[in-house]
């Protein structure tokens, strides 16, 4: 098992010791996001400006750039933000389910309810995943980690268990139902699939990628 | 007096696509204005929005003429494609890569802007490409037939599954500057994976 250390973004941890100055800019930069996802939700990442997002955070646009360079870092910083959140519902999820495959499901189920309700913004996020910098895409990447690895750690389990053979590299699977998640995304946002269909479908994916990885009986 | 300006009309399209193509290849999609695609065109900016109607549609319409060369390629080349069933889907998918890796920044603008919320309804996005899915659906049934996929296997199922994994190695290309073969070699391991739960 890989343990690694998370960063979290979300808003009620914070460092202990802080000067006034800090906390001041701490509350600013808070106030920008909120004020950002509401707009990114309502009109979309090309239709939200900073021009509009200041003025529903109550801020001049001086003071959006100050606490993020432009509306990328701006988004991908919510991004961060939402997938850091995700961490605990996915985790719960998971915890009541009989079976591997099931707690699997499960996870991706609780990413799928709580997105949504902001779909645009994951359509957003996903169509910039196509056209980010390195520096950027290596940021996200980062704030990524912890998610991807719930996936990774059910399939080591399974296979620690015996519920799963070892015949495929486990990161190899773990990237092809990471893959599945994503464009599991896509009939929600265009077909407008509700969230237990949505899980259903990828359930049925999943499946056919597990089935390679069934232990034969002997 | 009509065909004169339909040839005309014609002329403009064909030069508008090709600058349009080359510019979103060179500089990416965001950054390619219609009046930039004009300038190099050597078109009006008006003259483009009658034929088109928008920067997406142009892109769309990019697309769809490339994948005519892509799928002339294709239909001569399928019936020579040998191995087993799981060996001819790679087949497919790699000669897909080696061709969209000529212009990969393009095939990657295509992409993102098939998640837009607001597509015109003339513009045809990334994914409805019914005749790359008929391959390898042909494909599939092909190997139901020579005994080599298991017959209640949900063939549009594997499809999708397939597909999905396709479409997302392309984030090699867009983040870590992969080419063709790299993509290949990722996804012929995937297609394996995904055949060897289907085995007869």
């Amino acid at each position: 098992m890989n343990h690694i250390p998370m960063r979290m973004h979300a808003p009620s941890i914070r460092p202990q010791k802080l000067t006034r100055r800090a906390i001041a800019k701490q509350q600013t930069r808070e106030k920008v996001l909120q004020a950002a996802r509401e707009m990114f939700v309502e009109r979309g990442y090309e239709g939200a400006t900073i021009r509009d997002i200041a003025r529903a955070a109550g801020m001049s646009t001086g003071a959006v750039f100050a606490s993020f360079a432009d509306k990328p870092e701006l988004f991908d910083a919510i991004l961060s933000d939402d997938f850091a959140a995700l961490l605990a519902p996915m985790r719960a999820a998971a915890s009541m389910a009989p079976t591997d495959r099931e707690a699997l499901v499960a996870k991706f189920g609780a990413a799928y309810r709580a997105h949504g309700a902001q779909l645009p913004l994951i359509q957003a996020a996903l169509a910039a995943s196509w056209t980010r910098t390195p520096e950027a895409e290596k940021l996200r990447r980062e704030a990524m980690r912890p998610i991807r690895s719930l996936v990774t750690e059910v399939l080591e389990r399974a296979v620690e268990r015996g519920e799963l053979a070892t015949r495929f590299d486990l990161r190899l699977v773990s990237d092809v139902i990471w893959d599945l998640y994503l464009a599991g995304y896509r009939p929600a946002a265009f077909e407008g699939l509700p969230v237990e269909a949505q899980t259903a479908r990828l359930a049925e994916r999943i499946d056919l990628v597990l089935a390679s990885l069934k232990v034969q009986a002997a | 007096m009509a065909g004169v300006r339909e040839t005309q009309k014609q002329g403009t399209r064909r030069k508008v696509l090709e600058a349009a193509r080359d510019l979103f290849n060179e500089i990416g999609y965001e950054e390619s204005t219609i009046r930039a695609i004009a300038e190099r065109a050597g078109v009006s900016v008006g003259s483009v929005f009658t034929t088109f109607a928008s920067k997406a549609d142009v892109l769309s319409q990019v697309m769809d003429d490339r994948v005519e060369a892509l799928y002339a390629e294709l239909d001569r080349v399928t019936r020579h494609l040998r191995g087993t069933t799981c060996d001819r889907v790679c087949s497919v998918f790699a000669i897909h890569y080696d061709f969209e890796c000529r212009r990969v920044k393009l095939f990657l603008a295509h992409i993102a802007a098939s998640f837009s919320p607001s597509l015109d309804a003339s513009t045809i996005p990334y994914g409805r490409n019914s005749r790359f899915k008929g391959m390898l659906i042909d494909l599939l049934a092909d190997g139901v037939e020579r005994g080599e996929v298991r017959a209640d296997a949900d063939l549009e199922l594997v499809l999708d599954t397939l597909m999905a994994s396709y479409a997302w190695n392309y984030r090699l290309a867009a983040q870590q500057a992969a080419d063709a073969t790299a993509m290949t070699t990722i996804m012929e391991r995937q297609v394996r994976l995904i055949f060897d739960g289907l085995k007869a």
